[in-house]
């Protein structure tokens, strides 16, 4: 744990080149997405391959309230997260009604209205010539700026984390994986299950905001194709499902093979559509045959043996009445 | 009366599976209900705990309507039951199993560590008076169905409910399961719970039921002690179909 930690401080320094703090800095926030999705899909079991909705908004809130109003950056930021956070929490108390496939529907429709609106509201968004956002420290060169928000989405990692652990120890979080179990006798356990969804979507929507507005500033040219796309969604997903969505890390483990891989073929095969077939396939082979991603096969408990063992003494006991 | 319900109706597509249901839940006792197959016994229990909504007809409890609030609100009313077939989360430890259960929603117990508060204490103690205490750390999928039966009577006790309903206690468990069960439920119903039982087990009924209500066709044809009713023609008749 503290070497993972020392290896991500001292990664900037390490590499050789500012090419691989740009890819660092992607893959960090791909990291910060994944997990950040997980609070919502690890937990209650609802799929949502729409959340790069609240990325795109993140970064379209952020870069607009620069650009137009002329705010502070972190001031615009701020504001973003928050607003988008509680339309999230409204669009939540419609969308968790529904399960199941259902629910992964209704999230792809959230992102392909808001592809549409965004780029439909040219006046506003500039349509789908994007937004440009100015340099946010001027007096910093491209490079050094990879390495600013290195630590800064390297910052809102460990706060996605940290919220995803603390959630998992509390009785909230027991109620949000009992949903996932069978979620009509949780309610019947006296479990608001309601509720317990909109404020899992809405918190899970929360760091992939900060994500995209960090993203505008940092990357500074939007282009809502990408932003509101379901490819993006489809990342936080396989990325979640391939590390082990019931585990704090998996989502990042599954970034950190992912966000490189990706970035490897993009090179390797140039700007085809290649690299997005081998994601589909990728997301496939996962769910068919990891469904619980790398981390359970990595750490295999003991337990088998003496809960069989439990099982036969207790079967006895039954027996004899 | 703990509960009643007025005149309780819900259709299935043309099919009257509950149809102007009045039954009264007598307090303090061990009330079954019984009726052949398809009788709208667990459609009952779904209506009164708010699992669906009855097309017409209101659920009373303690007096005050029910009728049509969420099933977590009707459980913070004093309500719990049990499934038909045995319902408990499998890939969750029998003691996050224990700790589902919402008493009240007050954030800072919510937020508090599954281990960090006195619940665990009334888990382990609900788990040990069902003789499963010992299985604490095992992941639910893992025990054998007789001990999921007794995971899923002890969670609901988590909600500290005045009411029980229980569906099939008996369905699928061996006899000296059933008879431990029917001890526990004598002993909880002496400390003041009441229980509704729906069973197809006669000699458990027969054992442990103070008052008998029988369903026919969606609504009640007969009550009274398990002696009287056994002894109506009107039950033998829809048992018999003659």
């Amino acid at each position: 744990m503290a070497a993972g930690v020392a290896a991500a401080l001292a990664y900037p320094w390490l590499v050789p080149n500012y090419y691989l703090v740009y890819a660092g800095v992607l893959t960090v926030m791909y990291a910060v997405t994944a997990t950040s999705w997980n609070i919502l899909g690890g937990f209650t079991g609802y799929v949502s391959l729409g959340h790069s909705a609240f990325f795109g908004l993140g970064a379209y809130g952020t870069g607009l309230l620069v650009t137009r109003a002329g705010w502070p950056w972190p001031l615009a930021l701020a504001v973003s997260a928050v607003l988008v956070t509680l339309g999230a929490a409204i669009v939540g108390v419609a969308a968790v009604r529904v399960r199941g496939a259902s629910f992964v529907i209704v999230s792809i429709a959230l992102v392909s209205v808001m592809n549409l609106l965004v780029q439909g509201w040219r006046s506003l968004t500039g349509g789908s010539s994007g937004v440009q956002v100015p340099a946010p420290f001027p007096e910093l060169s491209r490079g050094q700026t990879h390495m600013v928000f290195f630590y800064l989405y390297l910052a809102l990692l460990a706060l996605a984390l940290l919220t995803w652990w603390f959630i998992g120890r509390s009785r909230f979080g027991n109620g949000l994986r009992a949903i996932r179990e069978d979620e009509d006798k949780a309610e019947m356990l006296g479990v608001p299950t309601a509720a317990y969804k909109v404020a899992a979507f809405a918190l899970s929507a929360l760091f992939v905001t900060l994500a995209g507005g960090l993203y505008a500033v940092w990357f500074r040219s939007l282009d809502p194709i990408f932003l509101f796309s379901i490819v993006l969604g489809a990342y936080m997903v396989l990325m979640s499902l391939l590390g082990g969505g019931r585990h704090l890390l998996g989502p990042l483990l599954g970034a950190l093979i992912i966000a490189p891989a990706g970035e490897y073929f993009l090179i390797a095969l140039g700007e085809s559509q290649i690299h997005l077939t081998a994601t589909g396939v990728l997301l496939v082979l996962v769910v068919l045959f990891m469904p619980e991603g790398i981390i359970p096969k990595l750490v295999r408990r003991p337990a088998g043996a003496s809960i069989r063992e439990e099982t036969a003494e207790q079967r006895l006991l039954e027996v004899r009445g | 009366m703990t509960l009643t319900t007025e005149g309780l109706t819900k259709t299935f597509g043309g099919v009257r599976a509950v149809s102007g249901a009045n039954v009264a839940i007598k307090e303090g006792r061990v009330n079954g209900l019984i009726g052949p197959n398809g009788s709208g016994k667990t459609t009952f229990f779904n209506l009164v705990t708010g699992l669906i909504r009855p097309d017409s007809g209101r659920v009373l409890h303690q007096g005050r309507d029910i009728t049509g609030w969420s099933p977590h609100r009707i459980a913070h009313a004093g309500l719990g039951r049990t499934f038909q077939l045995c319902r408990i989360f499998p890939r969750m430890s029998v003691l996050d199993n224990m700790l589902v259960a919402v008493r009240r929603t007050r954030l800072r117990e919510l937020l508090a560590g599954t281990r960090a508060t006195a619940e665990v204490e009334r888990a382990r103690h609900w788990l040990h008076r069902m003789g499963i205490d010992h299985l604490e750390t095992a992941e639910a999928r893992h025990l054998s169905y007789g001990q999921q039966k007794l995971l899923e009577l002890a969670a609901v006790f988590m909600g500290d409910p005045g009411l029980v309903l229980l569906d099939e206690p008996a369905g699928g468990v061996n006899p000296a399961l059933i008879d431990r069960i029917s001890a526990l439920v004598r002993d909880l119903n002496a400390e003041g719970r009441t229980f509704l039982v729906v069973e197809h087990n006669m000699d458990m009924v027969m054992n442990m039921c103070d008052h008998v209500i029988v369903f026919d066709r969606g609504a009640p044809i007969s009550e009274g002690t398990p002696q009287a009713v056994q002894a109506d023609p009107r039950v033998l008749e829809a048992y018999l179909g003659v």
